[in-house]
């Protein structure tokens, strides 16, 4: 019993790793930090809200920019992103603390975020 | 001796037991189903942050001023309400009419360097407010565990952090402005509009938008965060000695362990040590898997986790207080918190644990005790008495229906009053008999919204006992 309580200890400590799936080791918070949308709207938006969780690690959300971390979502095309944003999704808040967005910021953020100039 | 026949009948049983184990589990941790993103007029979809309340808002409106909020809240559909983050579990946002967002009324307007006051845009994230402030070399020194919320929203539901010597958020409120449901822009303060403002500080946003804030606060201060872990009932009986030597102090008792996690914030001159990576998340999925694997062996659930939590060493950081008072929590859950007289927090505390281990295995996360200084605002939790508080989560895919129906029930008997943003199932008649001042501040939010363009169903039943 005690051997087995020991392994299950041990399993429980393994578990502790947190971070998005993807997530590039080598990106740093620093050009997560310092990017932003050029267009005026999209940028008070992006910094008023996504930019909050998506410049911290702690969040669990993919950093702006991490390509490492935005690519394998980007595969599920910008229509599934943007429901999980609308509707919510594991961490993802529902509307991504941002209630003033309408659909199409929705998806020019995303397409921001996962380091594409235009939604496709 | 046991047959080659029996070993693989036996092996059967097994594997379909672990099959089925497996597949219970992945049945349990689905994505709860989600209403359609837009409605057939095209209107997108609302959902709260724990994604138990939705809605279709016909309008979004997100105004840039009070000008323009003031003639928004004349023609708005309604009913009219006003979002933050969408942070609370009640229905205090859900609205098919206008959702009003105070985004882009966000910053600091003014401030004294000498009083340490601090005149806000009451939209402004608590998030973004910390650096902020400490760019003009102030703080607030007390702040809720997560600070995403909007200033506003924080405020209207009566948000608060812990520490026996603060008082919640809207305690450190000077004056502010709110723009009533007609529209008329109103400033107040003790000796302003003095019963607005001792019914809107903690206002639900029934009594207008609030657009400016000015806060009470104090000198940029390095502070020790500390976090260990100690005995449940150690914990429990130290908790007023906790108190008296700690500025801001709380702890989180772990069901079905015996254990307590332990966070005391203290002001320091160390040098600064930086919050690490958040161990905070990894140690309550770890809680989680010890549910999903040993929730039906209590008694290896409890010695697996006393097992992992021995070797635990305190943890400790040095920084400036907005960085370290407040965390990231990005496992999304639901919530019920009340707040108790003081003496009877930790007789209920002992109330709810013993109901959760006796009837609900499946709960995992820790249950959070803190305590707020009283103040006077008539709607606030903490209206006339020093309070101690107890939040009981659920993850938000599992069921919370036993908040109700457990651990409400016990939070009554000990005369709590429900945190304003969190689950509850009061209406005004029960509101009535805890606020000694609710009849005065029902009367004056009638006064000012006589049609209830600002109640929702939520707060129809708040408010007016209308059922839901």
């Amino acid at each position: 019993m005690r051997a087995m309580i020991l392994v299950l200890a041990l399993a429980l400590a393994a578990c502790g790793e947190t971070g998005p799936a993807g997530a590039s080791a080598e990106y740093t918070l620093t050009t997560a930090l310092a990017a932003t949308p050029s267009e005026t709207r999209l940028a008070r938006l992006y910094e008023g809200s996504c930019k909050t969780c998506h410049t911290s690690r702690e969040s669990g959300a993919p950093l702006t920019l991490d390509r490492g971390a935005w690519d394998p979502r980007w595969e599920k095309g910008v229509d599934t992103l943007l429901d999980n944003t609308i509707s919510g999704f594991e961490a993802m808040p529902p509307g991504g603390l941002c209630f003033s967005c309408t659909a199409d910021d929705y998806r020019n953020l995303i397409a921001f975020m996962a380091g594409r100039e235009e939604p496709q | 001796m046991v047959s080659r026949r029996t070993l693989l009948a036996g092996a059967g049983v097994l594997g379909a037991g672990a099959a089925g184990a497996i597949g219970y589990r992945a049945w349990r941790d689905r994505e709860p189903p989600s209403p359609p993103a837009q409605n057939a007029d095209g209107d997108l979809l609302w959902r709260n942050w724990s994604g138990i309340e939705h809605a279709y808002p016909a309008e979004r409106l997100a105004p840039t001023s009070e000008d323009e909020l003031a003639s928004l809240l004349r023609t708005a559909a309604t009913p009219i309400r006003p979002v933050g983050s969408g942070h609370s579990f009640t229905g205090l946002a859900t609205t098919d009419g206008a959702l009003l967002s105070l985004d882009g009324m966000s910053g600091i307007v003014s401030h004294d360097a000498a009083t340490h006051r601090a005149n806000v845009w009451a939209g402004t994230r608590l998030a973004d407010l910390g650096p902020a402030l400490s760019a003009i070399g102030q703080e607030m020194p007390n702040l809720p565990d997560i600070n995403k919320q909007s200033l506003a929203g924080g405020v209207a539901t009566g948000t608060h952090g812990t520490g026996r010597d603060f008082t919640a958020l809207h305690g450190q409120i000077t004056r502010f402005r709110i723009a009533r449901p007609d529209g008329e822009i109103v400033e107040c303060a003790l000796n302003r509009n003095a019963e607005l403002f001792n019914a809107a500080r903690v206002g639900l946003g029934a009594f207008g938008v609030l657009t400016q804030i000015e806060l009470q606060n104090a000198p940029l201060t390095r502070v020790l965060k500390r976090q260990w872990g100690a005995d449940l009932e150690e914990t429990m009986e130290a908790w007023p000695q906790l108190q008296a030597q700690h500025r801001n102090i709380e702890f989180y008792a772990v069901p079905f362990t015996g254990y307590a996690a332990i966070i005391s914030v203290d002001p320091t001159d160390r040098p600064v040590s930086p919050r690490s990576a958040d161990e905070d998340t990894g140690a309550l999925m770890s809680l989680k898997m010890l549910r999903d694997t040993l929730g039906y062996v209590p008694a290896l659930r409890r010695a697996a986790a006393q097992a992992a939590f021995a070797d635990q060493q305190p943890t400790e950081w040095v920084d400036e207080g907005w960085k370290l008072l407040s965390n990231e929590r990005p496992v999304r859950f639901n919530e019920m918190e009340y707040h108790l007289p003081l003496e009877a927090q930790i007789p209920a505390l002992r109330d709810v644990i013993a109901v959760i281990e006796r009837h609900r295995g499946d709960v995992f996360f820790p249950v959070e005790a803190r305590t707020i200084r009283a103040d006077e605002a008539w709607l606030s939790p903490f209206h006339g008495r020093d309070s101690g508080s107890i939040a009981v989560h659920a993850y938000y895919k599992d069921d919370y229906q036993f908040l109700f129906d457990l651990i409400e029930p016990i939070f009554r008997r000990h005369d709590g009053r429900p945190h304003w943003g969190k689950l509850h199932s009061l209406g005004a008649r029960d509101f009535t008999a805890l606020y000694p001042r609710w009849t005065e501040a029902a009367a004056l939010r009638q006064e000012i919204d006589p049609e209830g363009r600002m109640l929702n169903a939520h707060l129809r039943r708040v408010f007016l006992d209308e059922p839901a």
